[in-house]
């Protein structure tokens, strides 16, 4: 376990639902979007706070994993709320303990802007997943414009103290993992994406 | 429309408080590269705080993102022009101006955005 970040993101879970409040509403309908396509077993990586658990379709059986107890501790209500079945569990994604080829659905909400090592960790899921399962991202990434690439380059050796880096490329990272880009959308300008894989 | 209204007033007052933060630190006659360069660290600086501020009540991008530029190019371009007292006499002027170039910098911004919104890749399987 990566306890350097666990201890970042449960520092960060005191006031992670303080900032989501305008992201829920600008973003929220995109993500119900995405998430109408989960099917069969589902993982969920860095639950975090369970903020995006109401964008999930009900009746579904979803495994929600976090690296960071403390964000899962404030998760649980939410996951009780859920019209179905959430099982909350403390883990790290470079180190799953499933078997491969668990799950039909992986998604995940801005979890590959933290994770130390993306390409590990996406390794890992590709692991996990069936053969013909999906990987479905909400994630924001580097800019491939000018100005804005060169500002959140600048920008990240500040925010990775606090949170995410804001400079990945993980497009490029679910390629380089063997995925297969089924689906690619910008979401605000081409920074916040939807990313949609499956096996290569 | 909250949210549209939120973006324009946020740029605005960004680019107003850049605009006074600049007159204030750059006098006349001030060598011109020094002074955008001055302006473009005032700048960034209000943006940062700003940004961080208004970003739970608007989203972290879409704050961030408009904000960066405005306090980043607002800062030099208000720098350069204060240092040659290219016009904006008074202090209400300076803010008018920071206030405008606040809200072009946000109606660009989500005229981008709407250019590029949508697929990129989609291999439709």
């Amino acid at each position: 376990m990566d306890t350097e970040t666990q201890r970042k993101w449960d520092e960060a879970s005191r006031t992670f639902d303080w900032f989501t409040f305008a992201d829920d509403h600008r973003l929220g309908p995109h993500k119900r979007r995405l998430f109408s396509k989960i099917r069969g077993a589902t993982l969920m990586v860095a639950a975090g706070t369970g903020n995006d658990f109401k964008f999930f379709p009900p009746g579904q059986h979803i495994t929600a994993i976090d690296i960071s107890p403390k964000m899962l501790e404030r998760a649980a209500q939410k996951a009780a709320a859920y019209q179905g079945t959430i099982e909350l569990r403390v883990m790290d994604v470079c180190a799953l303990p499933f078997p491969d080829a668990s799950f039909d659905t992986i998604v995940t909400v801005c979890t590959f802007c933290s994770v130390p090592k993306p390409v590990a960790g996406l390794r890992e899921l590709y692991r996990v997943l069936k053969p013909d399962g999906q990987l479905l991202m909400f994630e924001h990434v580097r800019s491939k414009i000018g100005p804005f690439g060169i500002f959140l380059d600048l920008m990240t050796p500040l925010s990775r103290r606090l949170g995410p880096d804001l400079n990945r490329d993980t497009v490029g990272n679910v390629q380089k993992a063997g995925f297969r880009l089924r689906r690619e959308e910008n979401v605000y300008l081409d920074i916040v994406k939807i990313i949609e894989a499956v096996k290569g | 429309m909250y949210f549209v209204i939120g973006d324009y007033m946020a740029g605005m007052f960004i680019g107003a408080l850049t605009a006074l933060g600049v007159r204030a630190a750059v006098w006349l006659g001030m060598d011109m590269v020094i002074a955008m360069l001055l302006g473009m660290v005032i700048g960034m600086a209000i943006h940062l705080v700003l940004g961080l501020v208004l970003s739970p009540w608007l989203g972290m991008f879409e704050t961030m993102i408009p904000a960066s530029v405005i306090g980043m190019y607002g800062g030099m371009f208000f720098g350069m022009r204060d240092a040659m007292a290219a016009g904006s006499p008074t202090l209400t002027a300076a803010a008018t101006v920071g206030m405008l170039f606040g809200a072009l910098v946000v109606l660009g911004i989500k005229v981008y955005d709407r250019a590029l919104r949508g697929a990129v890749v989609d291999a439709g399987d």
